[in-house]
């Protein structure tokens, strides 16, 4: 039991430099696999809609917007996603068509600020499902 | 002429806008040295180096809205900030600030003022306690018992422990005896262990770590302050950071030599010893966590009070030599 | 004199909402009634209508600092269920992030004990250096908590040769501070005096009351799911299951800190014995009709998910018991004859995960104040009467 154990350790700290990151006027990196928000790779989608059904949240919509020029609009609700990234991870493609960015600063003034839309026509690209040679992407748009 | 001096006196050096000033600079002080001490940053965005944020804090409580609840006794609970600040106020008019000394003594001073100013200071406690009482909810009413449990622990050992220079300097007048201080200034060091003790029965009387039992704010929720709100809370806070000042001024005073040297020179003194005594008492703050109310008593009866019963008997001893 | 009083819902010593109605007679604490359901969401109903993999979210979202550890009871459970292996460099990337989430709580917890009671140096300190295992956990998940790392069969992510480097500098910085901490904290003479001999459990009590995790083991009960049912990768690391014989709020504390050192232990030796392989194996859609019980030491003791399936890609029904409901038994017996001052420390030594613990036990009428308890069948009958009269939502559909 020693009197005043810590003095030397916070006198010390007096002449360190603070600990604080002074946020939002200093600004700390994110490292390269942060989950920030999921967006989209129209080029490469091929609407199996496997996101939608892993989606925990119900965050991702597909409409159709033509059937006969197989024309679709994606629309992703940012409000509703968990940042989860199983629907990166669902996506059966190679390349991805779904992908995280690094943004964390998505706060809005309504949540209808924060829905994404997306609208192409479905990739003509094979599914790929099993381990072996990736077959080469061919996307029409 | 006379009045006009006076009134200056009173409302600003070292009167109430030079307290308020003052008393937010050193809250600041406070804060930010705290804060350094734990590796954070402190108050940085208001005003250069963050000076400004405990008056941002008191126009804040300012603006806010002012409940008082429907059984508490409302004339006392309305009236008590201002009594508090009233009193701490009163009691700066009492040290040897401005140029007044010993050549020239203020007329405030007189034999047997340091006995008044500890009077004083007792003030903020029962109105702390009053506080606590008006308010009628269960979580002032322990506040405020803590409050009187506390005074029983702290205040026997401060009186000894600031009356013991008074005794080796041979008067009970402020300004003699900071006078004595200056002329010998060898003589603080004998009164190093009054020092120690008086600066933590300062700690215990500010209610401060490890001393904030009476507004523990993990267990009792703000103990005295609970029901308080908007300006009357605002005007508490003001009376605690004088209440710090006046403190710490007298400690200087008793201990450390007073003020001398006229109007800039004295103002210069006065900034830097009692900078010197809130940094001690930041320390302590930092330093240690709060103790339970049993504890207090039983820590201030068995080492405050015996160290400042052997700081009298050294000043007694040394005072057979001196003379 | 004895009166009542609320420490709760709302209390700055509580993180989250609970009402503890203490009666007191002066300073002294004569008796305690505890009430819960103040965070109630009903998670259990929800894991019925999410599939397998959608429910690992789910149970990650019962409790914030012990995310991790119910998300792997979890997917423990499914496995099983599914008869899934997860290849072995799966498992030890799991249990990496278990042992580096059991560090990071209880650094919390120490930083909150000295918070509570006043000391608030060792709070800031303590937070600042939990910091370094938020950071780690961010390279190696993407996010500092909720990390979703876990995947039926294994786990999501790998990492990499300069992460594991960087995590084992890392584990240098963080043991010298948890030694200094130790130190610190057993010599502060105010702290030790508020925490010595404070909210005392003796052994026949917490083994009677069925105390776990290190309220327990600071009462002498050497009792650990990680040795007594070993599961994952400890039946193969080598540990030490920390005890502490004082009883009190000072053993707890010593209990956490043997813990942390212990932590480090096990990290270091399963980053460097790291196995090769795939992180993952596939996993099916549907499981077969079974029940599982999967039983994990979370950092504030034994969590036990029960899991029944019927076939189909959604659960029949998830049961959580989360440490701390089986912790609050034990805290009226410690809060007994206390003093006000020390309510805020003993309960805090208990390491309250009030979320975690959100079972509805008993209904109260809220307009009579009545209270009955109802039949579990009762209650689905009523929710599945109301919601046949809801509107239709969107199911999950196979396209192939």
């Amino acid at each position: 039991m020693r009197i005043a154990a810590f003095l030397p350790e916070i006198l010390r700290h007096l002449f360190k430099k603070p600990a604080t990151v002074d946020y939002p006027f200093v600004k700390l990196e994110v490292p390269k696999d942060f989950r920030g928000t999921p967006f989209l790779h129209p080029e490469l989608c091929i609407v199996c809609r496997a996101c939608i059904r892993d989606c925990p949240a119900e965050a991702i919509d597909i409409l159709t917007v033509n059937e006969a020029e197989k024309k679709f609009k994606m629309v992703i609700h940012n409000d509703r996603c968990i940042h989860c990234a199983q629907c990166v991870e669902s996506c059966p493609t190679t390349p991805k068509a779904l992908e995280m960015d690094h943004l964390f600063e998505t706060a809005a003034f309504s949540r209808w600020d924060l829905k994404k839309e997306w609208e192409y026509a479905k990739a003509q690209v094979k599914p790929k499902a099993a381990a072996g040679a990736p077959p080469p992407a061919e996307a029409k748009s | 002429m006379a009045i006009l001096k006076t009134l200056l006196y009173i409302l600003v050096y070292p009167g109430l806008i030079f307290l308020f000033v003052y008393s937010t600079f050193c809250e600041w002080f406070d804060r930010k040295i705290y804060a350094r001490l734990q590796n954070r940053m402190g108050p940085t965005h208001t005003g250069r180096w963050g000076i400004l944020q405990p008056v941002a804090d008191f126009i804040k409580l300012l603006a806010k809205e002012d409940i008082v609840p429907d059984l508490a006794d409302k004339r006392l609970f309305t009236a008590l900030p201002v009594f508090g600040i009233a009193a701490v106020s009163t009691a700066m008019l009492l040290l040897p600030v401005w140029h007044y000394d010993l050549s020239q003594p203020s007329p405030n001073s007189f034999s047997g003022d340091i006995i008044v100013l500890l009077y004083i200071l007792t003030l903020p406690t029962l109105v702390f306690f009053l506080a606590a009482w008006s308010s009628t909810s269960f979580f002032s009413t322990i506040g405020g018992s803590r409050v009187l449990t506390m005074l029983f622990g702290y205040e026997v050992p401060l009186f000894l422990a600031v009356l013991s220079p008074a005794i080796m300097a041979g008067s009970w007048r402020l300004a003699e005896i900071a006078a004595f201080f200056q002329h010998r200034p060898l003589l603080i060091l004998p009164n190093l262990i009054g020092f120690i003790v008086s600066v933590i029965c300062l700690q215990a009387k500010l209610e401060r770590t490890p001393f904030d039992i009476p507004h523990a704010e993990t267990e009792i929720v703000g103990g005295t302050f609970t029901e308080y709100s908007g300006k009357k809370l605002a005007l508490f806070r003001l009376m605690t950071d004088i209440e710090m000042v006046v403190g710490s001024g007298l400690i200087a005073t008793v201990f450390l030599g007073g003020f001398p040297g006229g109007i800039i020179l004295g103002f210069v003194y006065f900034v830097v010893k009692t900078l010197f005594v809130i940094f001690l008492l930041t320390l302590i703050r930092a330093l240690t966590s709060r103790i339970r109310i049993d504890q207090v008593i039983s820590f201030s009866w068995r080492y405050l009070a015996p160290l400042a019963v052997l700081q009298l008997l050294v000043t007694i001893v040394l005072k057979g030599f001196v003379r | 004199m004895k009166f009542t009083v609320p420490i709760g819902p709302q209390h700055p010593a509580l993180k989250e909402p609970i009402s503890l109605r203490m009666t007191l007679e002066g300073e002294v604490i004569r008796g305690v009634d505890i009430r819960l359901g103040y965070n109630h969401r009903g998670l259990e109903k929800l894991a019925e209508e999410k599939t397998w993999l959608q429910n690992i979210y789910v149970t990650e979202r019962i409790c914030g600092i012990c995310s991790h550890s119910h998300a792997t009871c979890y997917t423990q459970g499914v496995e099983k269920l599914m008869e899934v292996e997860p290849p072995k460099r799966g498992i030890s990337l799991r249990f990496l992030v278990a042992e580096l989430e059991r560090v990071h709580s209880h650094l919390l917890w120490l930083g909150v004990a000295g918070h509570e009671a006043g000391f608030d140096t060792f709070f800031m300190y303590t937070w600042r250096d939990r910091e370094v295992v938020m950071d780690i956990l961010e390279m190696i998940s993407g996010n500092r908590v909720h990390y979703a790392i876990n995947t039926l069969g294994g786990v999501r992510r790998d990492i990499d040769e300069l992460q594991k480097k960087k995590i084992l500098d890392s584990l240098g910085i963080l043991r010298r501070r948890s030694e200094y901490y130790f130190k610190i904290g057993a010599s502060e003479p105010s702290f030790v005096a508020r925490i010595a001999g404070v909210g005392p459990l003796s052994k026949a009590d917490a083994l009677a009351l069925c105390a776990v995790g290190p309220t327990a083991r600071a009462s002498d009960i050497p009792q650990d799911v990680r040795k007594d049912d070993p599961y994952g990768v400890y039946a193969e690391v080598p540990f030490e299951v920390a005890t502490a014989t004082t009883c009190d709020v000072l053993g707890r504390v010593v209990v956490r800190v043997k813990e942390l050192m212990q932590s480090y232990n096990i990290i270091e030796f399963l980053l460097k014995n790291l196995p090769d392989g795939p992180v993952a194996v596939r996993a099916p859609r549907r499981a077969k009709p079974n029940e599982v019980v999967s039983r994990y030491e979370a950092p504030r003791g034994e969590n036990i998910h029960y899991i029944k399936s019927n076939g189909s890609d959604k659960p029949e029904r998830l049961k959580v018991r989360a440490p701390t409901l089986a912790n609050y038994p034990a805290t009226v017996v410690m809060l007994k004859d206390g003093y006000i001052a020390d309510i805020p420390l003993i309960f805090a030594a208990i390491d309250p995960c009030i979320c975690c613990a959100e079972r509805t036990v008993a209904l109260v009428d809220g307009r009579s104040g009545q209270e009955s308890v109802v039949l579990m069948s009762e209650l689905r009958r009523k929710a599945r009467e109301r919601w046949k009269k809801a509107p239709p939502k969107k199911d999950a559909v196979w396209p192939f």
